[in-house]
């Protein structure tokens, strides 16, 4: 018997289907597993299984696309990770050469302290390069340390820069303190134009001025003409004079000029230190000599 | 039964089989943010909307059946909810007025959400009594949201062919109450 009114009949059918439902459910949780019910549900469930295999092969391309968009995001959002991160790295790793660097200079400076030969009870007293001469005018470097660490004006003062190929390159003579405060130094490099050092040339007996200019370049004046100077040969102080002990390394003969009209010969020397990047020195305090 | 409830049925069938082929094949295989979307449910609920109430329950529980047996789940569970899903997403629709594209879709959300929380809540009597609000967040409203999306273009289709009839402008209710 059917309802003849169309809601009675909807109501009607919705009841039969909860009560279905209900019934369904119900057997499920209460037959064993080998009841009617499961059987059916099991045999349902062998004609979808095929369907299931085969679909995962249909669907293997569309996941993988998907996946690949999916992995795609993802490895935009892992480079902008590693962006950073390289970024934060490369930091480090300039920290670390600025590092390798200085304990390159140091090392240089130790090695002008062992292997140099100073006069008995001379100190070494290491520095910041804090401040260079703002014009070509002059050429001086302003260091960290003064009169409280032990400096005196007229001090000599070594130094060593990162330089490849020859042994001595990058350790040498720098210059020398001409003013001083309580913690602050100004040291006159030797490439500054009133700058002269005594100098001889090693392996010839061959002495002479190294003066600076206002170019920056050295030059080794009033060198004998008749003494044979050949290039690459080092330069070194001679010790003559107040301030310059002997044998600290200056640079190497570069070029050799000679002129009809003078009587010396005109070497152009390369020095050892490279003025442009020097940022530690080490002062030589040599004993005062009582006068 | 005449010719055209034979029709009715047999559409209603294929529209099972072509959601049983999808539903295994395709589509429980992509998840979107962890989540896939239910076919059956999504028919269930596009049906009740265009047909009502009555065709809504009736294909939900057919669709019902068809997912406990396809998730190797109780039988019954899946049938039950669908059934209550399908009736009264169709007795909603019967009191509002044009179906719009908006309608469908906030419609489809709420039902799949009601329709998944009283699902979740026999799994959660019957299963691991842990992670209901998880579940709820991490599961029932994404889902909720994917069967949305889907059921706009999905009942679009069904009208284009021919399955639903196009959206009425009007409510039935206020109709049979104007007349």
């Amino acid at each position: 018997m059917m309802p003849r009114n169309k809601v009675a009949w909807r109501r009607a059918v919705f009841v039969v289907l909860i009560i279905v439902s209900l019934a369904l459910l119900t057997i499920t949780f209460r037959e064993s597993d080998s009841g009617p019910v499961h059987a059916v549900q099991q045999f349902g469930a062998g004609l979808l299984t095929p369907l299931q295999s085969w679909g995962s092969e249909v669907a293997d391309p569309f996941q993988q696309g998907y996946q690949w968009f999916k992995t795609l995001w993802s490895a935009h959002k892992r480079a902008d990770a590693l962006e950073e991160e390289v970024q934060m790295l490369q930091g480090k790793v300039i920290q670390l050469e600025e590092k390798a660097e200085e304990n390159e200079r140091l090392k240089g400076l130790l090695d002008l302290r062992d292997k140099g030969t100073y006069p008995d009870g001379t100190d070494f007293k290491v520095a910041e390069v804090i401040g260079k001469s703002p014009t070509r005018w002059e050429s001086w470097v302003l260091i960290d340390k003064g009169s409280a660490d032990g400096l005196r004006v007229g001090l000599p003062v070594v130094g060593a820069t990162p330089a490849a190929g020859e042994s001595l390159a990058g350790k040498g003579l720098v210059g020398k303190i001409t003013e001083i405060t309580e913690h602050t130094a100004k040291v006159e490099l030797i490439t500054d134009s009133g700058s002269s050092v005594a100098a001889k040339i090693q392996g010839r007996r061959a002495e002479g001025m190294v003066e600076g200019s206002l170019s920056g370049s050295l030059t080794m004046d009033f060198v004998d003409r008749d003494i044979a100077v050949d290039p690459k040969l080092v330069i070194v102080t001679s010790g003559y004079g107040p301030i310059y002990p002997a044998d600290v390394p200056i640079g190497i003969v570069a070029n050799v000029g000679e002129e009809d009209v003078n009587i010396y010969k005109e070497i152009e020397v390369q020095a050892f230190v490279d003025f442009r990047v020097l940022e530690q020195v080490m002062v030589l305090i040599i004993p005062e000599v009582a006068e | 039964v005449n010719r055209r409830s034979l029709i009715a049925l047999g559409k209603v069938a294929l529209l099972v089989a072509v959601a049983v082929v999808l539903q295994t094949m395709l589509i429980s295989r992509v998840s979107v943010l962890g989540v896939t979307a239910d076919l059956f449910l999504i028919l269930t609920i596009v049906l009740a909307m265009g047909r009502g109430s009555m065709a809504g329950a009736a294909f939900g529980f057919v669709a019902g059946v068809v997912a406990d047996v396809a998730y190797m789940q109780p039988l019954g569970i899946r049938a039950l909810v669908y059934v209550l899903t399908g009736y009264f997403v169709g007795m909603v629709v019967l009191r509002l007025g044009s179906l719009g594209p908006w309608v469908v879709f906030l419609m489809s959300i709420g039902a799949s959400f009601c329709s998944q929380l009283a699902f979740g809540i026999f799994q959660f009597v019957l299963g691991p009594r842990a992670g209901f609000l998880t579940i709820v967040g991490l599961q029932i409203l994404p889902e909720a949201v994917l069967d949305g999306l889907i059921a706009i273009p999905l009942y679009v289709l069904l009208v284009r062919l021919g399955i639903l009839p196009e959206p009425r402008k009007q409510p039935v209710a206020a109709k049979a109450v104007s007349e």
